[in-house]
């Protein structure tokens, strides 16, 4: 579809601007990329589903987790949702080790969630909160902010710990 | 198309009042709106020392953060005794609202557990714990003001003091004449 699009342009660019002078190709050329950079370079806002790479914001060890498994809905999870992953990358001392797999809840999310305001929230990033399987979080600080509607997931606890509530 | 316009338009200008789809949705407006049924400070500072709960401690938290306006930490001495504790409160509210059609709950999260039990009562939060879990996840320094400040301090004279390296080199240490 991208490369159906991409041609079509170009080829509407011939046809335009085919024997007007000699900047208008290049005044075209700078469209074109400005277009398709701002189509096919950004970012994909999708559900966190396997093998998606997410970034650990707490004092438990890990840097990297990637997610193995979603508990909840057939696409994938959202934003306060309780994932399986496999940590990836970790601290030489921390609390977990590399190939651990581990439970984590979600606390920030690049896909939208909409508030009962009418709002929506959506971050840069994918961050989740390592925790074990009774919900205790492994860190014992949360880095950078955290969603309030983790309070209606039931993550208190994560809330709590969290230095910046959004 | 002009439609979905529209009710968007609707929805952006229209007063608080008359969008009657937000009520029920958060559980903080369900909580405010009904906030003499659910449990106050000093209920619950009656109910720990009922069920005499160790080190029972009161922080109020600060205004940037307003899910809540005050925090309540609590010491079981064993897992069975912080299970008792969030029972006791759970009791409580349930006997507050007798009578009442539809009854309210606190939510509780961590009682499987044991270690950390939250009792989420609007605008208190109930934190039980055990001796251990309360030591290691410190929330007096967290939400006390100045404590974080105090934690970086140490990490930074830590930092600062001069280590001096092991010699692990096999060879014999030459002596200089």
């Amino acid at each position: 579809m991208a490369a159906i699009f991409a041609s079509r342009c170009s080829r509407v660019g011939r046809s335009l601007f085919g024997g007007l002078s000699n900047s208008s190709p290049g005044l075209f050329t700078t469209l074109h990329e400005m277009t398709c950079k701002n189509m096919f370079s950004q970012q994909q806002r999708t559900f966190i589903q396997m093998r998606t790479v997410l970034k650990v914001v707490d004092n438990s060890g890990a840097k990297k987790v990637m997610c193995i498994q979603a508990l909840k809905g057939k696409k994938g999870a959202r934003l306060g949702d309780t994932i399986i992953a496999s940590v990836k990358e970790a601290h030489p001392n921390g609390k977990v080790k590399k190939g651990k797999v581990v439970y984590g809840v979600v606390v920030r999310a690049a896909m939208q969630k909409g508030r009962c305001d009418g709002s929506e929230v959506k971050f840069d990033d994918n961050a989740v909160v390592l925790v074990d399987k009774q919900g205790q979080p492994i860190g014992t600080r949360v880095f950078g902010p955290v969603p309030h509607e983790l309070r209606q997931k039931k993550h208190v606890k994560i809330l709590t710990l969290a230095g910046h509530i959004a | 198309m002009l439609g979905v316009i529209r009710a968007r338009t609707w929805l952006r200008y229209s007063e608080p009042l008359l969008q009657p789809w937000k009520v029920g949705f958060s559980s903080l407006s369900a909580i405010d709106g009904r906030k003499h049924h659910l449990l106050n400070l000093q209920e619950i500072e009656t109910v720990l020392t009922d069920v005499k709960a160790d080190d029972v401690k009161v922080i109020p938290v600060p205004k940037h953060c307003d899910w809540a306006d005050f925090m309540v930490l609590a010491t079981g001495r064993s897992t069975w005794h912080v299970k008792n504790i969030a029972q006791a409160l759970i009791y409580k509210a349930k006997q507050k609202q007798r009578g009442v059609e539809r009854m309210m709950l606190p939510s509780v999260e961590g009682q499987a557990g044991g270690k950390w039990i939250v009792i989420d009562s609007g605008k208190v939060i109930v934190h039980a714990l055990d001796e251990k879990a309360r030591a290691y996840y410190n929330l007096e320094g967290l939400w006390t003001p100045g404590g974080i400040q105090n934690e970086h301090d140490e990490d930074l004279q830590k930092a600062l003091v001069k280590v001096r390296r092991k010699n692990n080199s096999k060879k014999p240490a030459q002596k200089n004449a």
